[in-house]
């Protein structure tokens, strides 16, 4: 490879981790944009991948490793791209970093939460849980730094909270930073947002025990809200009747007219979630296509041969709420007959809407009717993940490599 | 294996069904929401989802023979909520027409009235003209000015029709109307029947199933399953129908009023409370009575359905089609002709001529309104009442 | 190491916890040149301090005593350099936060000076070293010229690195270039989009970084990254050195002769999608058996996938591909009817846009439905059930396309290896058990002879390891281009199943991987996962006794064996985990920072108590990827457990060796338990095998251990997962009971 390229990477979810290492790791010069205080995006939510049902915090450990080790990747964190204009065959973007109120003099040694009396809802947790206003946001949180809602707490108590750290760490009067880049390229990695599940309102998305596919994602982890248990929001029961309902959302011309692409095999494997834990209890997963391409076939035969596991065609149309469980509607349609089906946790499968699918920067010049972002080599921006397409974690890291690779191949040409 | 059915996709019937407003079913995925969210589908044979299906791969004889079509009185919950925007409602409208086209008896009156878009104005105008044309043999229309009985009355302003359309003339027309309709209707239903019957086993008999059919219908109990498809659409239709029932009462009475003299209706006016009114028929006499509030039935429940259309958004009401329109139009003529025809007897100023004039389209629309009756949308009172029947015989 | 320092941090509540004086004793009894305490050791003030003792001291080791170095990386990082060696020792995460101590009682203290003699042992045996120069070649060699094989090729040149495109066929563009159009990539993803393997070959031939060799196969292939020598066969008899490898070999059709129960071969109006495909490019459809155009056309998908006889898995592009089918079959004659016959349609993600507009455009009749049978009289006649109608119901048409899956053009190169070998063994071996086995072993393989495509000359095979359905996939969700033989990389079809827009993107990404690695080659690191790793290992061959066991172990096929059987190093394909270092039982093997002898060392230098009733000794060898993490993980969550265990971390199970079982025993200690990552399947581990040769390795310690009247018991290996950090107290805990029960080691004392 020629002379070293710069690259900027917005977002340090998977795919913006991966098109940052491999671009590094082959010799260019990259900066990581990310909004939160810590990398990993969506995926450092999820329990398990299917189909190998391993913790993505095992890949992050490695791709941290990675990124420590390597003297040519900046991760800017708790930062945004403000603006950005093309310039002399790249680009200039202006970076501001948001306070985090507590900087690198952070060791992680608990002190200022023991100090802290607030409370809030768990963003990590999706709010399913509270926890101190300034805490660790989870255990193996990158940067190993505290972050402080300052917001929720008084100014007292705020006062409180940063004499109790020693090592003047909590810095109340951190102020917003802004930074101008040069980069040769851009990479869009900005992924996605669950489509919220309060829009589904047929579906029952307001009723405490119809949760989101990425809710059973947190309830299934073990430093999730239940410490891993699968209960029912409504009394912290474990359930005996769990319904999945495929396409909540998806494939949809009133919510998201596309196929996330992921969320049958989301179902399947949080199928073996509760089995696992649950033996005893009934799964359902009403479904209009089974689409478990290439090698994850498997994952369907496997889990439609569990006992107890059962796969109806025809989508879930109504979900009431009927003395205490919940009461689905829905076609038979192999059986070409109607039924009420009981359960007593529902998982909507939702899917994965563009998170960058309103923000104007030139840089996502070109977006899809959906808000998915795609490459515009001409101006050198890359798309990678789910930025550009709804699709599994396996193909969002091959298609930031791919990202990755196309970013230096037009840095490279107009350096 | 040589049994199994063969399904023949057929474009040519897909097209013509597409072309009466089912169109959106080739975007189907068959996900099933609609039949799920439908209130009126039978557990044991959903609907309109398998209709959907058959109408997007043009499978002609099984979607004319299923009582699916009939069962859904379109409020179109399925269509709102469809993820495809395959609207179910319009495509179960877009069968019905269809159906009753294809189950015309005979054929090419059925197809007339199908592509109604063309034919429309020799459908309405044919039976004006022939009642211009059989008064002007039989009474000679040049007359009308000088006739003696057209000096007002003393009471009113009033001019009586019969003085120169002689009833006999008119009812010798409309028995010859109403038998053929009741042949057509007859013959069609009785097909129907069949049809249904090759495709689910009942048990019990028609006659068993239609009063239970009939108090539902009365009551308009369906509707009210719908509602929350289309708010208020019950009590439009609601009146709609039992405006054409009081109307038809009326007519009735008339006729027989009008030859209780005869020794075939000559037993009616013994019967207790028909003493027969003197001539003629006193305003306030309760068939007249009945008459008008029928009229200000039919023109309410219409005025409440053609609000419901503008107030709803359209996935709710459903796209309509010139053979919807159709059946409306007639309707609303048939309904408009009516009233001005009596007003105009009161009204001073009204020259003889003009209302004589709105009587013979008047009698020319209701002739209209009959000969078309088994083709038009109207025929939903008989298949509907057929398939609703033959839902309680096949619901265990 | 020589001179040595020791630096302790009193802050995060380790100066609570543990009697500083007495731990900074210890390490002068080691006799190291400086000690030093400091309430923030990773403070800038505190850095300064380290940085001043070293040079006041001229110190060429620094021992960290504070937090898990996976805290405050950067930091400490920042101090080594020229030469200066630092191991990190976590006294905050593995003693004082989370040990159970009862009131007045000195266990933290002990466990702290054991954790820094320990450590400073450890850094007496780690040396200095500087990343390996080799002469390093830039070209990339591409093997297959399909879309993954093409884009391959521009993207390599792209980045300005020579490529050779070597393609079997005498045509570039591979499958593809037969498809007369390919599914939308472009909103709004309506309509097929022109086939780009035309443009690509252009493209290709265009370019003078890239030479194009067609008609061309390889002979053979030895050396490593960076420094691959090929040669080729062909047109001239080539030979060449190339730095890396994308092996973009595609796939074929499934052999659709197979599928007569779909009537293929009963009538010649049953054709594949293949066969059609051609139809379609030549612009004509008609029946094959006597040339009328078809009235009515019907697919099948998953013609022989996702079925127990044939394939199992999805093809994953026939679905999106018949939609298209039946889009340019509506194009060349609106007047066919088509129909569809799937188990799902899948159409996934943004391709749902192109299925609805299919769907609008072309009429096609679509259903689900299991295909019980197909007749073919005239007519050629589908019988289904489970229908979208609900009930059985045969479809007719005139024409039955079968749309059949992929297979992958790979070789497995184990399997060819173990074939060979099976056949030697058959021959050579003096036990006839072991003859006749292996002899069975070779017939069941034999479907492998001559399949090799990559020639590797490499000890464990000629090509890379094929996973489950004979594709050379990654086994890892979150490295899709991991392979098991450094600088050769997957892409395309022969990757995994996909359709042509992935396999383009494909061809991308194995592109980047492939540069990388000559790259990181240059800078003499390894690659993933220890990417950036200059440390490697040095084999002291004077001592190897040919066990072969090191290039029997290693997952990379980094060893070669001479005929004597002794160890070939190729560095350039090292992955620096140590499985090699593990398997030596003449401990011959060794990284400067990381070496049987360097652990060894550890267990030796901390305090075993022989008054056992007070103080047992565990040590616990743990996964530094998952095991360790976890430990942090449960620390820092407030988790406590006993403090009889001494942790020390290792760079993967499949490192451990087993003296340092019997050198743990031998000293008294009373048992050693292991953590790793899960093994089996769906293994964890991020060298493949390691955790599970450390378990195999295990079995035979068990006998040793009875010989030597020691409970096996007494050593334990315990799969965890990086986030079972919950686990962690019971484990150690539970471990602790149970060596409590067996009563002290026996060896106590000796």
């Amino acid at each position: 490879m020629g002379e070293a390229k710069s690259l900027l990477v917005i977002g340090a979810g998977i795919a913006g981790i991966s098109a940052a290492l491999e671009a590094a790791e082959a010799g260019a010069e990259v900066v990581v944009v990310e909004r939160e205080p810590y990398v990993g995006g969506r995926v450092i939510r999820s329990h398990n991948y299917f189909p190998k049902m391993c913790p993505p915090t095992c890949g992050m450990e490695i791709n941290v490793k990675r990124i420590e080790r390597n003297p040519r990747i900046r991760v800017l964190t708790s930062s945004q791209v403000t603006a950005a204009e093309q310039a002399d065959g790249g680009w200039r973007v202006t970076v501001t970093t948001n306070p985090a109120w507590v900087n690198d003099k952070c060791t992680a040694c608990d002190e200022c939460t023991k100090a802290c009396s607030t409370e809030v809802k768990d963003p990590f947790n999706l709010e399913l849980s509270k926890v101190k206003a300034i805490r660790l946001p989870h255990l193996n949180a990158w940067p190993k730094r505290y972050l402080f809602d300052r917001e929720a707490v008084p100014e007292d108590e705020a006062k409180k909270i940063a004499d109790a750290c020693a090592y003047g760490a909590v810095d109340l009067d951190a102020k917003p930073t802004t930074e101008d880049i040069e980069v040769g390229a851009v990479i869009v990695a900005t992924g996605w947002n669950p489509y919220p599940i309060d829009k589904l309102d047929d579906l029952g998305g307001t009723f405490d025990d119809v949760i989101a596919n990425v809710h059973m994602e947190r309830l299934a982890a073990p430093a999730g809200p239940t410490a891993g248990k699968i209960l029912r929001p409504s009394n912290g029961e474990p359930p005996a009747k769990v319904a999945f309902v495929q396409c909540a959302g998806s494939r949809d011309v009133n919510h998201l007219p596309y196929c996330s692409g992921i969320c049958c095999l989301a179902s399947l494997k949080q199928a073996t979630y509760v089995k696992d834990q649950l033996p005893e209890a009934e799964v359902t997963m009403y479904y209009i296509d089974r689409r478990t391409p290439g090698r994850n076939e498997d994952v369907l035969l496997k889990v439609s041969e569990l006992e107890g596991v059962s796969l109806v065609k025809g989508k879930v149309g109504r979900i009431e709420q009927a003395n205490g469980s919940l009461k689905l509607h829905v076609e038979d349609v192999a059986n070409d007959a109607l039924i009420e089906a009981e359960a007593d946790l529902v998982v909507l499968a939702t899917g994965m809407a563009p998170a960058a699918g309103d923000l104007d920067l030139a840089v996502f010049s070109r977006k899809d009717d959906d808000g998915f972002i795609l490459d515009d080599l001409g101006s050198n921006v890359t798309v990678a993940g789910v930025a550009r397409r709804p699709e599994d974690v396996a193909s969002s890291v091959r298609d930031a490599t791919g990202a990755a690779a196309r970013a230096l191949i037009a840095a490279g040409r107009s350096a | 294996m040589a049994s199994i059915p063969v399904v023949q996709s057929s474009s040519e019937f897909r097209d013509t069904f597409f072309k009466r407003g089912g169109e959106k079913a080739a975007r189907c995925y068959q996900c099933a929401t609609c039949s799920s969210v439908c209130e009126l589908a039978p557990a044991n044979a959903p609907f309109p989802r398998r209709q959907v299906l058959m109408a997007q791969w043009g499978l002609e004889d099984q979607i004319i023979s299923d009582p699916g079509p009939w069962l859904c009185h379109q409020c179109n919950d399925c269509s709102v909520r469809c993820p495809r925007e395959v609207n179910p409602g319009d495509v179960m409208a877009a069968v019905r027409a269809v159906a009753v086209e294809k189950m015309a008896f005979p054929g090419f009156l059925g197809s007339m009235v199908g592509n109604v878009k063309k034919t429309w104005p020799l459908l309405v105008i044919t039976p004006i003209v022939f009642w211009f044309v059989v008064l002007f043999v039989t009474t000679g229309l040049g007359e009308i000015e000088g006739h003696s009985n057209l000096e007002p009355s003393a009471l009113l302003g009033q001019f009586f029709y019969d003085s120169y359309v002689p009833h006999s003339l008119i009812y010798i027309v409309y028995f010859a109307a109403v038998g053929w309709v009741a042949l057509a209707l007859f013959i069609q239903g009785s097909k129907f029947w069949k049809m249904l019957g090759t495709r689910q086993k009942r048990t019990g008999t028609l006659i068993g199933a239609l009063t239970g059919v009939f108090v539902s219908i009365a009551l308009h109990s369906k509707f009210s399953a719908c509602d929350h498809g289309v708010p208020k659409r019950r009590w439009g239709h609601f009146l709609v129908m039992w405006g054409f029932v009081g109307a038809a009462i009326t007519s009735g009475w008339a006729v027989v009023y009008l030859y209780g003299e005869t020794i075939f209706f000559s037993w009616f006016f013994k019967i207790f409370p028909f003493e027969k009114p003197g001539y003629p028929v006193e305003i306030t006499h309760w068939v007249k009575l009945l008459g008008n509030a029928s009229a200000v039935a039919l023109v309410v429940g219409g005025l409440l359905l053609w609000v419901n259309r503008r107030k709803t958004g359209d996935k709710l009401v459903g796209s309509s089609t010139p053979f919807d329109r159709f059946f409306l139009w007639i309707v609303l003529a048939v309904i408009g002709t009516g009233v001005f025809t009596e007003i105009f007897r009161f009204l001073p100023g009204i020259t003889p001529m003009v209302g004589f004039g709105v009587y013979i389209i008047h009698l020319g629309v209701v002739l209209c309104l009959f000969l078309t009756l088994p083709y038009s949308k109207f025929a939903h009172i008989l298949y509907r009442t057929l398939a609703m029947a033959h839902e309680r015989l096949t619901s265990n | 190491m020589d001179k040595l320092g020791v630096f302790l941090c009193t802050g995060c509540g380790i100066g609570d916890a543990v009697d500083v004086d007495e731990v900074i004793e210890a390490a002068d009894e080691q006799g190291c040149a400086a000690t030093l305490t400091h309430e923030c050791l990773c403070a800038p003030e505190g850095l300064e301090a380290i940085t001043a003792s070293v040079s006041e001291n001229e110190l060429n080791g620094i021992l960290v005593a504070a937090c898990s170095e996976r805290a405050k990386t950067e930091e400490f990082a920042s101090l080594t350099k020229d030469g200066l060696v630092m191991f990190r020792s976590a006294i905050r995460e593995h003693c004082a936060w989370p040990l159970k101590e009862a009131e007045d009682d000195e266990d933290k203290t002990l466990c702290a000076k054991d954790m820094v003699q320990m450590s400073l042992a450890r850094l007496d045996g780690m040396k200095s070293f500087e990343p390996l120069q080799e002469e390093v070649n830039d070209t990339v060699l591409v093997v297959g010229s399909g879309r993954a094989g093409l884009d391959a090729a521009v993207a390599a040149a792209g980045l300005a690195h020579p490529v050779v495109l070597v393609e079997t066929a005498d045509e570039l563009g591979g499958l593809l270039a037969l498809q007369k159009s390919i599914p939308p990539e472009e909103p709004p993803y309506d309509k097929p989009q022109p086939n780009p393997v035309p443009g690509l070959i252009q493209e290709v031939k265009a370019n003078d970084l890239i030479k194009v060799l067609t008609s061309t196969n390889i002979v053979k292939i030895n050396g490593q990254p960076g420094q691959f020598k090929v040669e080729l066969n062909g047109s001239s008899g080539l030979e060449m050195t190339v730095g890396a490898i994308v092996q973009a070999t595609g796939a074929r059709p499934y052999d659709a002769s197979k599928l007569t129960h779909l009537g293929y071969g009963s009538s010649p109006d049953v054709v594949t999608s293949h066969e059609f495909e051609k139809m379609l490019l030549d612009g004509a459809v008609s029946c094959p058996s006597d040339g009328r155009t078809p009235k009515r056309v019907t697919f099948i998908q998953c013609a022989g996938s996702r079925d127990p006889e044939h394939l199992i898995y999805c093809s994953s592009e026939c679905c999106v591909n018949t939609l298209r089918q039946v889009a340019e079959l509506k194009v060349l004659d609106p007047a066919i009817e088509s129909a569809i016959v799937h188990k799902d349609m899948r159409a996934a993600g943004l391709m749902e846009h192109f299925y609805l507009a299919t769907q609008e455009t072309t009429g096609v009749m679509i259903t689900r439905g299991e295909v019980n049978g197909v007749q073919t009289n005239g007519k050629v006649s589908v019988q289904l059930s489970d229908s979208l109608l609900g009930d059985n119901v045969a479809i007719e048409s005139d024409l039955l396309v079968l749309a059949v899956g992929m297979v992958p053009n790979a070789a497995d190169g184990e399997l060819i290896r173990e074939l060979h070998d099976s056949r030697h063994q058959a021959e050579h071996s003096e036990s006839s058990q072991v003859r006749e086995n292996s002899a069975a072993r070779a017939e069941e393989l034999v479907d492998h002879e001559g399949t090799e495509i990559l020639h590797l000359e490499y000890r464990q095979g000629p090509d890379l390891p094929a996973l489950k359905y004979g594709f050379p996939d990654s086994h890892f969700i979150c490295f899709p281009y991991e392979t098991r033989r450094t600088g050769i990389y997957a892409a395309g079809t022969v990757h995994a199943p996909m359709e042509s827009a992935q396999a383009g993107e494909d061809g991308f990404g194995a592109a980047l991987k492939a540069v990388q690695s000559i790259e990181m080659a240059k800078r003499g690191e390894a690659v993933h996962p220890r990417a950036g790793d200059t440390g490697y290992p040095d084999f002291f061959l004077q001592r190897c006794t040919q066990c072969k066991r090191c290039t029997e172990e290693c997952p990379f096929g980094t060893l070669n064996e001479d005929e004597k059987g002794t160890p070939e190093l190729f560095t350039l394909r090292c992955r620096r985990c140590g499985i090699c270092m593990g398997a030596c039982p003449e401990r011959i093997i060794s990284f400067p920072d990381y070496s049987v002898h360097q652990v060894a060392e550890m267990i030796k230098a901390f305090e075993v108590p022989e008054d056992y009733e007070e103080k047992p000794r565990i040590i616990a060898l743990m996964c530094e990827n998952d095991a360790l993490p976890a430990l942090d993980a449960a620390a820092a969550n407030g988790a406590t457990w006993n403090p009889w265990t001494r942790i020390i971390p290792v760079r993967c199970l499949g490192s451990m060796n087993i003296v340092w079982l019997a050198e743990a025993l031998s000293r008294g200690v009373d048992g050693v338990i292991l953590i790793g990552c899960k093994f089996g399947d769906d293994y964890q581990c991020h060298y493949i095998r390691g955790s599970e040769l450390a378990n195999t390795r295990l079995d035979n310690v068990g006998e040793t251990l009875e010989r030597l009247a020691l409970e096996p018991e007494r050593i334990k290996l315990v799969e965890l997962s990086h986030d079972e950090f919950g686990r962690i107290p019971t484990i150690l805990d539970e471990f602790s009971e149970e060596l409590d029960e067996m009563g002290p080691n026996p060896l106590k004392g000796f």
